[in-house]
């Protein structure tokens, strides 16, 4: 082959290539994106502009479907209970699950290795399997339709993870660190604190989203364990409003948005440690 | 901290120095740390056992009952799970078909999200301007609640003029009449799936593309000198080096897809008639609906033989990759 034709066919192919890349991207970013391309738009229509003449876009863009969930619904009280719950949930996750990572990945005693299986393995039972009894040992607690209740449930899911997360991390400290804190006198607690903790401080503020953005979405536990109105969080709320209203669509995709942007903004802001944080534990070694 | 050997306060070393006897027989026995580690474990065990554990074995002991919201139990041994199995019964044939709408469900998920995830990540693993601009774009869903995804593809699949779905049917003249993506037995399982994947690929792009970013660059230098071609490259440096990543993924996904409820609650509520009852669904039906909790107890736990045969192998991976 000439150089020239070696030149041609390389160019030829790379524009091949390039075509397969954008073409695909294209693809994907359409998928990901047009639902929720579908739900603001819904959202800034008009109950007439969505049921009678509909259209791909918003003729006239109204905040009206946003301003009817704020203040006409009881949308409002349900985010104010969806953000209690979940930031008590990520407090307590991290109070308890870091510690525990600590003792695991740290301390030498026996069962330890018993110990972070079971922390891996309670992390993957499903939450089908729990549902049922757990809603029989709440109501013999008197912790059902209680935001209390939801926050003893999330703990579930929010612990072994926090736990787990954390072992990773600090397994990645040198020991010699906090060797070096006990030989000066400092206990195990202080160690953890004052030595541990500092280091892994990135590590543990990608847990707390972790958690907080897991809680926040949850829907099963909240879906069974809350009935009461004055209680639920917005996920549950969300199927009121849709199962209440003859055309609740508009302020159903409004509240949708609003629910959204929490988690949204989280992923936003921190993709890069919580791409990383999600991938650490399968593709590390 | 320096100078504190010498301070009044005692440390753990100094102790180590003159233990008693006693003390140095249960550290022998129990670890050197033993005391410190279990007061740090105390919470997460109260949390493992409580809530976890013990309502996993609660479960069990509701499946050997007949046993009502606010009535007290009775024993039936294995009377649930024989219903399920052979019972000539609503319920049974209930379980029994969603037996098969679980795996179908399932499998038809789990495949279409490996395939969309793994171009999804092969794509963005490419060097094009922009790419943690795209990369952003295309794990969004991945970041919105399950419980509002759901109800967004409930309101395109909308089954009159104004779902989106269908408005451009009808607009293209592609269809001449209104498609019941929800309420038709047979499309409504394939719609669902849909849903499901639309959330549930970017996990597995994610995961994808952080594998492949670990696979060394030289790996596929080398291939390239030796003439391999784009093809032979993915299955001979890509695949070998994702196999971890695979596995995990695979097994993680599965467990939560197959155990989820969201998007059918949502969607379809597990009907038209039986065509989407996953087996979630129907523990939520039973248990929770007709309050059968003896029953509905009994549904997750005859499918629990598959994902501790998971969870069994996926722990073993997942403290490996810690080592």
């Amino acid at each position: 082959m000439s150089a020239s034709a070696l030149q041609h066919s390389k160019r030829r192919r790379s524009f091949g290539r390039q075509l397969v890349l954008w073409g695909g991207l294209v693809f994907f970013v359409v998928w990901s994106l047009f639902p929720i391309y579908w739900m603001l738009v819904t959202a800034l229509k008009t109950n007439l502009a969505i049921y009678r003449d509909a259209s791909l876009w918003p003729a006239q863009p109204v905040l009206e479907q946003f301003s009817k969930a704020l203040f006409q619904t009881n949308f409002l009280m349900y985010l104010r209970n969806s953000l209690t719950v979940t930031i008590v949930v990520t407090v307590l996750a991290m109070i308890i699950g870091v510690p525990a990572a600590y003792a695991i990945s740290r301390l030498s005693f026996r069962g330890r290795s018993l110990m972070a299986r079971s922390v891996v393995i309670t992390y993957l039972v499903p939450a089908s399997v729990l549902f049922i009894p757990l809603f029989q040992v709440l109501s013999e607690l008197g912790l059902i339709d209680r935001l209390e209740g939801l926050v003893v449930a999330y703990l579930i899911f929010t612990v072994p993870f926090s736990a787990w997360m954390m072992m990773g991390y600090m397994l990645d400290i040198p020991v010699e660190l906090d060797e070096a804190a006990l030989v000066d006198g400092c206990n195990r607690l202080q160690s953890l604190i004052y030595i541990m903790l500092p280091l892994v401080l990135p590590a543990l503020a990608v847990v707390a989203l972790f958690a907080f953005t897991n809680s926040w979405n949850e829907f099963l536990y909240a879906m069974v364990f809350i009935g009461r109105d004055s209680q639920k969080t917005f996920t549950v709320g969300l199927i009121g409003l849709a199962r209440g209203d003859t055309f609740p669509w508009g302020v159903m995709m409004a509240a949708a948005l609003m629910g959204s942007i929490p988690p949204v903004l989280i992923y936003i802001v921190s993709q890069k440690w919580v791409v990383s944080g999600l991938s650490a534990g399968a593709v590390k070694g | 901290m320096a100078g504190s050997e010498s301070s009044a306060t005692v440390s753990p070393r100094e102790l180590g120095e003159a233990p008693a006897q006693w003390m140095l027989a249960t550290r022998r026995v129990l670890g050197r740390d033993w005391a410190s580690a279990w007061l740090f474990l105390l919470p997460a065990l109260i949390v493992l056992v409580g809530l976890i554990a013990y309502p996993f074995f609660a479960a069990i002991l509701l499946s050997f009952q007949n046993k009502l919201v606010g009535r007290p139990g009775v024993w039936v041994g294995l009377d649930n799970y024989a219903n399920f199995l052979f019972g000539n019964t609503p319920t049974g044939q209930q379980f029994r078909s969603s037996v098969v709408v679980s795996f179908v469900y399932t499998f038809a998920a789990i495949a279409a999200k490996f395939v969309l995830g793994m171009l999804a990540a092969l794509l963005l693993n490419e060097k094009f301007p922009g790419r943690m601009f795209f990369r952003a774009l295309i794990f969004v869903p991945w970041a919105i609640p399950s419980i509002i995804s759901a109800f967004t593809w409930q309101w395109m699949y909308a089954g009159s003029k104004y779902g989106l779905f269908n408005m451009i049917l009808v607009k293209t003249g592609i269809a001449p009449e209104m498609v019941q993506w929800l309420a038709n037995p047979k499309l409504a399982l394939w719609s669902s799936v849909v849903a499901v994947v639309w959330a549930g690929m970017p996990f597995w792009a994610m995961m994808f593309l952080a594998g492949m970013q670990a696979i060394p660059a030289e790996l596929y230098e080398a291939a390239s000198i030796d003439g391999a071609s784009v093809i032979q490259r993915f299955r001979h440096v890509t695949l070998p080096g994702l196999d971890n990543v695979i596995a995990i993924t695979f097994m993680m996904s599965t467990i939560w897809t197959a155990n989820s409820l969201t998007f059918v609650y949502v969607l379809t509520g597990g009907g038209p008639g039986n065509a989407t009852m996953i087996f979630p669904m129907l523990t939520y039906q039973l248990g929770i609906a007709t309050q059968q909790l003896g029953r509905g107890a009994t549904v997750p736990l005859m499918f629990m033989p598959f994902f501790l045969i998971m969870i069994y192998f996926l722990t073993k991976r997942m403290l490996a990759t810690q080592r």
